[in-house]
């Protein structure tokens, strides 16, 4: 087929499925105008923005606004490395957890008594970082709180960096490590029942099993939810960042990322250039991240590849 | 596939019943059984402390702190929560209708996505799978998002801004195309296509019904993202009428950080102020009206979790 025949083929076929491009527009629209619009803005990172004439009519300035993030360097570097660290510290703790109490709960014999234990589990998840921040609240307050009460001592939580990032990682782990093992265990339900007991007959006791089936089972699933987050590497659960801690300013140390930077510049409507010249860092860096993973999964493990 | 998992299950049972005699219940079973009952006790605690402080005395808290044994109850806080009833009200309204439209226009919008996307023969469906992939891999983020939606479509202060920009998601036109395509038998499609159903029929009299676990699955986590959403109302909503209720709860905690922040307030100001600031039993109570009704309903919507939501095949 020569490659005119080959186009007059394809917009044959479009026209015969114009019901099903018609189905497609709705969403194809919604995401044209609220998700890919927003990427084409990121250009401000290059401009000097000013309302008035908008994001494609105010004047380029080239690399001037990068060149705010080299001269407020502590700021930048500060808030990168929080997001980092945090990324880290939730991923691995977090996939960890998640996985153990979904192999916890498959190896429960009490069925009933396990499934009422994960829709418990689950609830954290369905709870507002914005309502969430009160419940931590009842726990850290200095004058009413659970814990200086229960010690005795007067705890200034929040003004103290020191104890947050210990603190934002329980709240974390609290909200997402319930609904995060959902997955895995429904990988988990799928297992053939045969493999167990055909390595019960062969003589593997249960860590064997859960050494060379269990966890087997579960490695492309934990691929590829690994692959996934590459891509959010800069991003954070904002909530998380700016409700639980108050948005306190004595907490900025070791409570700041990115998002919830920018969020408070954007509210407080202040410099744009450093805050678009951050976002397109953020943005930038997600994209070649998840690129480079997703390319070293292709190398080693190609079933598990994203794209 | 959905045959298939159900012929799976059936096996499953019947294994159940011929080697549950011999499945072993021993003592390591128990102890894991209570290390893991343990553990969800020590997640329920904070929820139940929420639900405690609403229900206790306010003058019991300020002096004793947040207790899980208060030495007075009183219903006091959800009083207070009354007197500013008529804001409640509106904000309830202002999020049911949030979480109604979001759910039902992304659910309508992404359930025809994915099942045009589902014609095999339809030769821009692999266009139409990257353009709904990118987002998941790269996108604007929030400030780009703010300038746009503000100043090039001008709809701050716009309910329409709370429900478009997260009804379409790369994740659930996944799950949704997977289900279509492993769980929705094609042959019948095809018959009512035979006797003379046109595609839109097909879709909403064949398809559509079919895939009711799942519809409701990811319906029920976009109902909550949407019922959640605190940032994009922070963002970009202003008026009271618009307000919802994370917005409302976000609003609380700010009033009560500058009622601290104001240091040495004189006695008589704090006594007349009592009715307007709210103070945390009146706190924690709105708590509970905020976060009761996912709570409530979530049971009903449980069953369908597994079934739904699996996204073995996230490549589809």
């Amino acid at each position: 087929m020569t490659r005119k025949e080959n186009i007059l083929h394809f917009f044959r076929n479009t026209w015969k499925h114009r019901v099903h491009v018609l189905m497609a527009l709705p969403t194809f629209l919604i995401m044209f105008f609220f998700l890919y619009v927003p990427m084409g803005g990121l250009v401000m990172a290059f401009k000097n923005f000013n309302y008035r004439d908008g994001i494609w009519g105010s004047p380029w300035n080239g690399i001037q606004n990068f060149k705010f993030l080299t001269a407020s360097k502590s700021i930048f570097t500060n808030m990168t490395s929080n997001t980092l660290m945090y990324y880290v510290i939730f991923t691995l703790l977090g996939t960890f957890l998640n996985v153990l109490l979904a192999i916890c709960i498959d190896q429960l014999v009490f069925k009933k008594l396990g499934a009422t234990l994960q829709s418990i589990l689950i609830i954290p998840i369905f709870i507002s970082y914005a309502a969430v921040q009160f419940l931590v609240y009842a726990f850290l307050s200095t004058d009413t709180g659970l814990i200086n009460h229960l010690l005795g001592t007067r705890i200034r939580f929040y003004s103290e960096a020191g104890y947050w990032p210990t603190i934002l990682t329980i709240v974390k782990m609290w909200n997402s490590v319930g609904y995060g093992s959902v997955l895995y265990m429904s990988v988990l339900a799928g297992v053939d029942m045969q493999l167990y007991e055909a390595a019960q007959i062969d003589g593997a006791n249960k860590w064997k099993q859960i050494k060379h089936i269990t966890i087997p089972s579960l490695i492309p699933m934990i691929t590829v939810m690994l692959l996934l987050s590459v891509g959010n590497i800069m991003r954070s659960d904002t909530g998380l960042f700016y409700q639980v801690t108050r948005n306190s300013g004595t907490l900025v140390r070791t409570t700041q990322v990115i998002d919830s930077y920018v969020l408070n510049q954007i509210l407080g409507s202040s410099n744009f250039g450093f805050t678009a010249a951050a976002s397109f860092f953020q943005s930038i860096v997600g994209l070649i991240l998840i690129i480079i993973a997703n390319f070293v999964v292709r190398k080693i493990e190609p079933e598990n590849a994203l794209f | 596939m959905s045959a298939k998992r159900k012929e799976e299950k059936a096996q499953e049972k019947l294994y159940d019943l011929q080697y549950g005699v011999k499945k072993k219940k021993g003592i390591g079973q128990y102890i894991l059984a209570v290390i893991l009952t343990i553990y969800t006790i020590i997640v329920a605690l904070p929820v139940v402390l929420v639900f405690i402080s609403a229900f206790t005395d306010e003058k019991t808290l300020a002096s004793e702190g947040f207790s899980y044994f208060p030495s007075k109850w009183s219903l006091s806080g959800f009083n207070a929560v009354l007197r500013y009833g008529h804001q409640l009200i509106v904000s309830y309204g202002v999020t049911i209708l949030v979480t109604l439209g979001g759910t039902l226009i992304g659910l309508l919008c992404m359930s025809l996505f994915a099942y045009a996307l589902s014609r095999r023969d339809f030769r821009l469906r692999g266009f139409l799978a990257i353009y709904a992939m990118i987002p998941m891999l790269f996108n604007g983020g929030q400030l780009s998002g703010y300038i746009v939606f503000t100043s090039m479509y001008g709809l701050k202060d716009s309910l329409w801004l709370l429900m478009l920009p997260i009804c379409c998601t790369t994740m659930n036109i996944i799950i949704l195309r997977t289900y279509i395509q492993n769980s929705v038998p094609e042959e019948l499609m095809d018959s009512a296509k035979i006797d003379g159903a046109g595609e839109w029929r097909t879709f909403f009299q064949i398809t559509l019904p079919l895939m009711k676990p799942t519809l409701a699955a990811v319906g029920f986590m976009m109902a909550t993202t949407y019922w959640n959403d605190w940032q994009n109302a922070l963002l970009y909503i202003d008026s009271n009428n618009k307000k919802p209720l994370q917005l409302l709860l976000v609003n609380i905690q700010k009033s009560i950080e500058t009622l601290l922040n104001a240091g040495n307030i004189p006695a008589s100001a704090l006594a007349a102020m009592q009715g307007t600031i709210p103070q945390y039993s009146a706190t924690m109570a709105t708590v509970v009206m905020v976060v009761g009704p996912i709570i409530i309903l979530y049971p009903f919507f449980q069953k369908y979790f597994a079934k739904g939501l699996t996204m073995g095949s996230v490549k589809g």
